[in-house]
């Protein structure tokens, strides 16, 4: 047992050539906490979740997941993380039990056919055990991702816009899933689009904006400590000061490609 | 842009149990079974890679006498391979990567090597019963009979020589990122070393298309086969054998170099 952060993200540097996408980024995840990483288009969320997924080698800095560095211990790394892609694939000819099967092995975990069963009844899908991932609806897709994510009960759970083309029931039932497990001490690092769910959900939250942490706090004390700037001000439109005000007052109202 | 405000994280009280990574057998276990799972549900694909060696070997029947049992048996065995690794292997790669497979494996605690050695292992078995099937309907059919030796030395060249086609496809998979381009030179490179392996062994093409033929990837299998098939070991097959490593070895550096595990798009 130790006493770290479950995520530790230090002074990261992720570059693309000569384009620098990830500046001296730098954050902390504790456990049973929802972080929210929230930017534009092209602030560096992705590459910053890239690099503690092991995607892509930083150019510099340092991550740690669960006390462990990411470059010198990957596998341990990635063996305390679970992680939900924003558009996730599995291979297509595979059931999702086949699928949910696999991912448990991979991490070491046994699955009985009953508990399986009962994964799947959990998620509301005990009778598509035999249907192909393509064939499911996104809400569905999202589940059994989540589940896949979790299989391993990892000490950190990372999500790429976990929400996007959900409909209402299904972003519903997607928060309570991650408040549960944040209730039974996971950390959660995720990204989103959308503030009022960050606001409502996330314990803190980080605005990243040209590769930058320009804020980092609880959604609440954003709200306060900018409540009074004029560029949030002419942000606001309904007449209070919301997340959404800040966001764009920090990040500017011009479209990112 | 605005100043950096940075609040402490929140205290609760922290506690990370230790990992225990999963053995590599166990994740390669599970990998080869999923890879398996898959190929079994390809079915149409592996018939269609066994089709075209067949129909070749059942066509030829009458160049037997001219050529000889082990020459259009060998010829056949390597159209076979051919298919298996620039067409199954490769392509499966180049779909899977562009799909984001891939990136999902790599996310977890698999060590990369039990990913890619998975895939190799069941194109080593597609290589392994492809050549099996072609002996028998090569005796049903064309009634070639070998030695019990010579099959058996066949049997173990053709994993050697499929391997060759296999870091073939390595390489375009390595350096082609997109799958559509993939599919299309895989198609091409197969169309061309068929045309001119087959028809330049055979001497229908000229003496030095015929040169360039026996020392090409394609020549060098179809001969150890056949000499594997006749029993005879010559100097000639030797080089032919060290031709095939070494265009294996060759291959292998250059597609592992330039892989990437993300397609371009």
């Amino acid at each position: 047992m130790n006493t770290h952060p479950v995520l530790q993200v230090e002074n990261l540097d992720v570059r693309y050539g000569n384009f620098q996408a990830v500046r001296q980024v730098s954050f902390e995840v504790q456990p049973g906490e929802i972080f929210g990483l929230l930017g534009p288009n092209g602030a560096g969320k992705t590459s910053t979740l890239s690099a503690i997924e092991g995607l892509l080698i930083p150019s510099g800095g340092t991550i740690r997941v669960a006390g462990y560095d990411s470059r010198r211990q990957p596998l341990y790394a990635r063996a305390s993380m679970g992680v939900q892609l924003q558009s996730t694939s599995f291979q297509g000819e595979l059931t999702i039990s086949e699928i949910i099967r696999l991912y448990a092995g991979i991490h070491g975990v046994n699955l009985s056919k009953e508990r399986l069963a009962k994964i799947l009844d959990d998620i509301k899908l005990g009778d598509a055990s035999g249907k192909r991932f393509g064939q499911l609806s996104g809400g569905q897709q999202q589940r059994v991702s989540l589940v896949i994510a979790t299989i391993h009960n990892p000490t950190l759970l990372l999500m790429d816009e976990p929400t996007t083309g959900l409909d209402p029931q299904s972003r519903r039932q997607l928060w309570e899933r991650i408040e549960a497990m944040r209730d039974n001490g996971h950390a959660i690092l995720l990204t989103t689009h959308s503030m009022e769910e960050a606001e409502s959900v996330c314990d803190r939250i980080a605005i990243i904006d040209h590769g930058q942490i320009i804020t980092i706090d609880t959604p609440q004390a954003i709200i306060d400590d900018n409540r009074d700037r004029p560029e949030v001000i002419r942000a606001s439109r309904r007449g209070r000061i919301t997340l959404e005000d800040v966001f764009i007052g920090l990040t500017g109202a011009a479209i990112r490609s | 842009m605005s100043t950096t405000i940075t609040a402490p994280a929140k205290t609760t009280p922290a506690s990370t149990p230790a990992v225990t990574l999963p053995k590599p057998a166990t994740v390669f276990k599970n990998l080869l079974r999923a890879d398996l799972t898959t190929q079994w549900r390809n079915r149409r694909a592996t018939f269609l890679v066994l089709l075209i060696p067949a129909v070749i070997l059942i066509s030829w029947k009458g160049l037997i006498p001219k050529f000889g049992s082990a020459f259009v048996l060998a010829n056949c065995i390597t159209v076979g391979l051919n298919a298996i690794g620039l067409m199954g292997y490769t392509n499966s790669i180049a779909r899977d990567r562009d799909k984001g497979v891939f990136q999902r494996l790599r996310i977890t605690p698999a060590p990369r090597w039990t990913i890619m050695v998975s895939r190799l292992t069941v194109q080593l078995l597609m290589i392994a019963i492809v050549t099996t099937i072609l002996f028998i309907v090569g005796y049903q059919v064309d009634h070639i009979v070998m030695q019990p030796s010579g099959y058996a030395l066949a049997f173990c060249v053709a994993v050697a020589g499929g391997a060759v086609y296999l870091s073939l496809g390595q390489v375009i998979v390595g350096l082609i990122h997109n799958a559509e381009t993939v599919n299309v030179v895989t198609r091409l490179v197969y169309f061309i070393f068929i045309m001119v392996g087959m028809f330049g062994s055979l001497g229908m093409l000229g003496d030095a298309i015929n040169k360039v033929s026996n020392w090409s990837p394609y020549g060098t299998v179809e001969r150890i086969l056949a000499d594997a098939l006749n029993n005879v070991w010559t100097s000639t097959t030797t080089m032919a054998l060290l031709a095939t490593i070494g265009y294996t070895f060759l291959f292998t550096i250059i597609g592992i170099r330039f892989f990437r595990w993300q397609s371009s798009k």
